[in-house]
């Protein structure tokens, strides 16, 4: 009765099961091979060259400028997906990032552009708002959950449409908004000079500036790796994604670890918005960017929840939409790229399981090949 | 390769069985036979015609079907939609044809004396039901050759006969039963043929007749045996553990476990006989912390009963959960990770807020060698290793720390006979060294063998103390299912 | 290559300088390879190989060329400077859902790069990003759309009196409602569609002070789907004719084909909006289609490109109200013959000054 894969489907699209060796590179690789393949094979049907289109992406996407959109693109994704992450690794699955952001970077917005503060301070201040709001719109699922046992899926899903709703509400110039004279758009106030977060000049041959908050999204990956790895807490977090039975039994608080991841993933969502506001528009308006939660998702499948991993899907997701800016021009339809990211990450899924698959048979048959040569002498010993 | 050179015939109309250590390659062999694993090397024939299995659908045209030990059912659904799941009756290209399915179903039943109503949902069965749904699911894609893996394990002493009785009837319509087992005295009374497994190869056929249960085992291990029996008593007269008035009460407000009182003395083990279901798990899990309780529980000198689970861990409570894989391991987790589970707040695992990756791997590392668990490193996950030796691992885990109180459930349930042995001897080591111990088993020789004191458990309360040292498991059995006072 | 080229020079003023000579540069490269892309799409780029012939570029809200409203309506001025002018070469970009403000700079800055001038941004969300663009290329012609905002030498804002031709088309709905109750319906709640509701209750309050007029908006910001989404629209009409109402005026883009739905299976009378939709609605649902308030964005396209064409490029606001003719009511289909005294009277009262149309809801 030894036991074979007892992982779920589930959990090895979550990533919650370890994958190792060099067939982990090997998977991703050949998933984003074939999603070239497809997306050629679609362009040969919409009448468009398929190679040349894609030199075109490739030779626009690597100009400066259009590797600073990359990275600046890639932070907010990175957060975005860390945030959605950390709920996956516990069997979490916070659809609300998206809601959680919104809202976060709204009322921080406000908050910001209502104070003036030391440089330094002010930036921390309005941050440290975002988290905060983030982490308790969070909680209302997370409690949910614990107190009523509402599915996370479901709770967060609304808790979206709410935050819309309740962003729109406070949008408005009774509340949170000013106008801009002359203009259709409505928006908080903007945030003074020392709210704001200058932009670095990574990239020679442009005057573009990356996201000062680009440091804020590798200094999260770390703690998020550090957290989730080297921590007691971290242990507790993946021992319950791994096996929530299991993880009662040897003492952990679910429902605490519940609320608690929920809060964390929250406040990482509040952090999506921050870049953007405090980097590049200083003011939450009509125009602020939408559905980076949802991205999130995809990209945390795609980095399969592992902070390294998690950067490169993030680099990529942005490089395409980035290098897809260049299509119109040429008469080609845009959504080409969104049919090469969804195609990237089902083909990155079905890579994964394959490779689990050939995985988990190679290592038992490497156990017992191993007991067989070596044990023995020891058999002998352990039984007499 | 988990099998060398294992030859096998198997006749029709036998009851073939299949004796080994877990780890000695019965399952492979097994999934091999089932097209589950395909062979480097050699031939499986059919009734003289050489097949060649790709997946188990294959297997299944060729006649053979499989009874896994551990169920694959639906539990919301009914038997009928059981059984025709995944290979429904066609009415006319789409419509589901449930009609002649469900004739189909109750002729089988019959003809075999399944005794199974097709319209009954799953979830209102017992165990030994649930077995014969799955039997009765191989016989409907029209298996002739059945391949049971460990059976018996999760069934209680009656279930076992009933099962026997059903698998000697289909012997006797002509069909083939090939039965996966470690319990020689079942394997004796029902076989007709035995073939033993030793490492991955066989290493011994033989007729139940010409064989002791004894010579059977020390084929399966290749040496001497030792016996349950604990010698001479280490009980102390310092209570360890008391539990006054414990109960437990399902979430519809029943009671499951009613009033249950008992002391633990150091060097005492106490064991629990009673048939599943009668409240063994939700006693333990209330001991645990891990389920809302009422009573009292006393460990040593604290009150311990409003302790969540982790407090009770620190203060020294050991857990052997009756069910490994699902609160026992993580088993996509690497051994050093395994042994962090339950102690994630203890060194060597931790410093503080951290986790001590050496440490912990350092301990492992010791678990492995002092409670021989087999294994090629501690890297490897657990889910790779085979259930005997999963299971020396939890018990090396549970007890370091220096534990006073080791709760054991079912701990040698599906562990082949050279782990039971070495689980045996920890267990009494940990009565030796001044623990007090719960065991509970379904394995009455087990319970007898190494008790000092029994009690049975029945409908979530005590209803007998017995004596270990007078008692033969046909009493105890009559004890468990009320049928009379034990002696 | 352009990185290899300028690798090593990263100070910032350097970088400005030549950030332009990289555009004159890809402005040399460009015809070659969008010459070949655009051919197979329009034959107009080789009819009109005139010098003076602008390549115009166009950046258009989400929806693009083919919502039937906004967009369209800019795509018709355009169509018709092609004809008429002789464009040499027109480039129509289009915004995605939810994207970022650099997405939108990033897209005027690749027609500015790509040699077109004029640039044309449709709809007040480029704001930021086109005074960004337009002050790194001072030598092309920017026009914006709805937003007075984003000023500079080189941006003409092209405004509407959105509230002024809703006054006309509120009368008009009064004047023909029966039952004396109408209704409006939104795309999304901002200011922009705001003033068309201020507009059409101050009109038929005009008419009938105790009317009784419903208000709905499709969605709220973030959530611009309530520009795009037929069932949408013909839910919430379907709701306004059941409460009584029998006409209603929508303001929604592409969710509006689901009102005139709703109006024609209640038997009810709707109005349109931006363009005349009594022309560019499905056939069967022109019927339904009383008037149209029209936003002339087609005629404010034109006319830029016009006096892009003349050398007269005027910087700032351009207004175009009632007076200027930028907004009107549609008579196609001579449903409203019978009352077109009545709105041509209130017509010239606003022109005149005599009534103030209200921009806000109060």
């Amino acid at each position: 009765m030894s036991g074979p894969a007892k992982s779920t489907f589930a959990d090895r699209l979550l990533g919650r099961v370890r994958l190792r060796g060099p067939v982990v590179l090997v998977a991703p690789i050949l998933a984003i091979v074939f999603a070239g393949l497809i997306t050629s094979i679609v362009l040969l049907i919409t009448g468009d060259p398929p190679l040349d289109t894609l030199l075109l992406m490739v030779e626009y996407g690597t100009r400066p400028r259009s590797i600073v959109l990359t990275l600046n693109s890639a932070t907010y994704y990175y957060l975005s997906a860390l945030a959605v992450a950390i709920g996956f690794r516990m069997n979490l699955f916070n659809i609300g990032v998206d809601g959680q952001y919104r809202l976060a970077a709204l009322v921080a917005a406000a908050v910001g552009g209502a104070v003036t503060l030391p440089a330094p301070l002010h930036v921390a201040l309005i941050i440290f708002v975002a988290m905060v709001v983030g982490a308790g719109w969070a909680s209302i699922a997370g409690l949910l959950k614990v107190r009523r046992g509402v599915s996370e899926v479901i709770s967060t899903i609304m808790l979206n449409a709410i935050a819309t709703a309740l962003g729109a509400w406070l949008l408005n110039k009774d509340r949170f908004a000013v106008e801009v004279s002359g203009s259709n758009n409505i928006g908080t106030k903007p945030i003074g000079a020392s709210g704001q977060v200058p932009g670095l000049e990574l990239i020679p041959g442009t005057t573009s500036k990356v996201f000062g908050l680009i440091i804020l999204a590798i200094a999260m990956g770390i703690l998020y790796h550090v957290l989730i790895n080297k921590t007691r807490f971290g242990f507790d977090l993946r021992a319950t994604g791994r096996s929530e039975s299991a993880a009662v039994a040897s003492g952990v608080n679910v429902k605490r670890m519940v609320l608690i991841a929920m809060m964390l993933s929250g406040a990482m969502a509040g952090l999506v918005g921050m870049p953007q506001l405090l980097g590049a528009s200083y003011s939450y308006s009509l125009d602020f960017p939408t559905g980076l939660g949802f991205i999130g998702i995809a990209i945390a499948l795609l980095g399969r929840n592992n902070p390294v991993g998690i950067a490169f899907g993030a680099l990529l997701w942005a490089f395409l939409d980035t290098s897809s800016n260049i299509l119109q021009l040429h008469e080609i339809s845009p959504d080409i790229v969104q049919i090469m990211q969804g195609t990237i990450v089902l083909s990155v899924i079905v890579a994964y399981e394959l490779v689990h698959r050939y995985q988990i048979s190679a290592g038992q048959r490497r156990v017992s090949r191993q007991l067989a040569s070596a044990t023995p002498t020891q058999a002998e010993g352990a039984s007499a | 390769m988990a099998n060398r050179d294992v030859s096998l015939s198997v006749w029709q109309g036998h009851v073939h069985a299949i004796v080994g250590e877990n780890g000695a390659g019965k399952s492979t062999l097994m999934k091999i036979l089932y097209g589950m694993q395909r062979p480097d090397e050699g031939e499986i024939r059919v009734n003289g015609t050489a097949v060649t299995f790709r997946t188990p659908g294959d297997a299944i045209a060729a006649g053979i079907g499989m009874v896994h030990q551990h169920f694959m059912l639906a539990d919301n659904l009914t038997v009928l939609e059981n059984v025709v799941l995944g290979s429904e009756p066609r009415k006319g290209g789409v419509a589901l044809d449930f009609g002649a399915a469900r004739k189909k179903i109750i002729q089988i039943s019959d003809s075999y004396g399944l005794g199974l109503d097709p319209d009954v949902t799953v979830e209102d069965l017992g165990v030994g039901a649930r077995q014969r749904v799955e039997i009765l699911k191989v016989l409907y894609r029209g298996a002739r050759i059945l391949i049971l893996d460990e059976p018996t394990a999760v069934l209680v002493p009656h279930e076992v006969e009933e099962l026997f009785a059903n698998l000697r009837e289909l012997v006797r319509e002509g069909l083939t039963i090939i039965f996966i087992s470690h319990k020689l005295d079942e394997v004796l009374s029902v076989a007709d043929a035995i073939t033993v497994i030793r490492r991955g190869t066989t290493v011994a056929s033989v007729v139940p007749k010409d064989v002791t249960a004894r010579q059977l085992a020390e084929l399966m291990v290749g040496s001497e045996l030792p016996s349950p029996e604990t010698r001479e008593s280490t009980v102390t007269d310092v209570v360890a553990v008391s539990v006054r008035g414990l109960s437990v009460q399902s979430p519809e407000g029943r009671s499951i476990v009613d009033g249950v009182d008992f002391d633990i003395r150091k060097g005492e083990v106490l064991g629990i006989a009673g048939v599943e279901g009668n409240g063994q798990a939700e006693l333990v899990e209330a001991v645990m912390g891990m389920r809302v309780a009422g009573g009292e529980i006393r460990l040593g000198e604290h009150d311990i009963s409003a302790w969540p689970t982790l407090r009770r861990r620190e203060a020294g409570i050991g857990y052997i959960p009756e069910d490994r894989h699902r609160q026992g391991l993580l088993l996509e987790a690497p051994l050093w990770e395994n042994r962090i589970l339950g102690h994630q707040t203890r060194r060597p695992n931790v410093r503080g807020f951290w986790i001590d990756r050496a440490g912990a791997r350092k301990d492992t590392q010791r678990i492995v060698e002092e409670y021989d668990v087999r294994t090629p490193g501690i890297d490897v996950d657990a889910s790779a290793l085979s259930g005997g030796n999963q299971q020396k691992l939890i018990i090396g885990r549970e007890m370091s720390g220096d534990p006073v109180f080791l709760i054991a459930s079912h701990p040698t349930r599906g562990v082949d006979v050279g782990a039971q042995a070495a689980i045996w001897d920890h267990l009494r080591a940990a009565r030796a060294a001044g623990l007090a111990v719960l065991l509970i088993s379904a394995d009455l020789d087990e319970l007898i063998g190494l008790s000092d004191t029994l009690k049975v458990l029945l409908r979530g309360r005590i209803v007998a103390d017995v004596d270990p040292r007078n008692v033969t498991p046909e009493q105890l059995g009559s004890a468990m299912t009320g049928a009379g006072e034990a002696a | 290559m352009l990185q290899n080229r300028f690798g090593k020079l990263a100070a910032a003023a350097l970088a400005g300088s030549m950030l332009m000579g990289a555009a004159a540069c890809g402005g040399s490269e460009e015809p070659a390879t969008s010459a070949t892309a655009a051919a197979p799409s329009d034959g107009a780029s080789s009819a009109a190989p005139a010098a003076a012939g602008a390549k115009v570029g166009l950046a258009y809200d989400i929806g693009g060329r083919g919502d039937q409203s906004f967009n369209d309506a800019a795509a018709a001025g355009l169509d018709k400077a092609k004809s008429e002018l002789g464009l040499a070469e027109t480039k129509e970009l289009e915004a995605g859902n939810g994207e970022t403000e650099a997405a939108k700079e990033e897209r005027l800055r690749l027609l500015a790069d790509g040699g077109y001038n004029p640039i044309i941004a449709i709809g007040f969300a480029y704001s930021g990003s086109l005074k960004k663009v337009a002050a790194e290329f001072p030598d092309i012609k920017f026009a914006i759309v709805d937003d007075a905002d984003a000023t500079g030498p080189n941006i003409s804002n092209l405004l509407f009196a959105e509230h002024e031709g809703s006054f006309l088309v509120g009368a008009a709905a009064a004047l023909k409602s029966k039952k004396g109750h109408v209704g409006f319906i939104g795309g999304v709640q901002v200011p922009l569609i705001n003033k068309f509701e201020a507009g059409f209750a101050a009109g038929a309050k005009a008419v009938k002070a105790d009317i009784k007029i419903e208000s709905k908006y499709l969605s709220q910001p973030p959530d611009f789907t309530g520009f795009a989404d037929p069932a949408k629209g013909k839910t919430a009409a379907e709701g306004m004719f059941d409460a009584g109402a029998d006409v209603v005026y929508q303001a929604a883009g592409g969710s509006g084909s689901g009102v005139f739905e709703a109006a024609k299976a209640a038997n009810g009378l709707a109005i349109g909006v931006d363009s005349d939709q009594a022309k560019t609605a499905a056939a069967d649902l022109q019927g339904v289609i009383m008037t149209s308030m029209l936003k002339k964005v087609d005629v404010a396209v034109f006319d830029f490109l016009k006096s892009f064409a003349d050398n007269t490029v005027k910087a700032g606001t351009t207004s175009y109200d009632l007076k200027a003719g930028g907004v009107d009511y549609s008579t196609t289909g001579g449903q409203v013959d019978d009352i077109k005294a009545k709105l041509d009277e209130f017509k010239q009262k606003i022109i005149s000054g005599e009534i103030t149309v209200p921009d806000k809801t109060s």
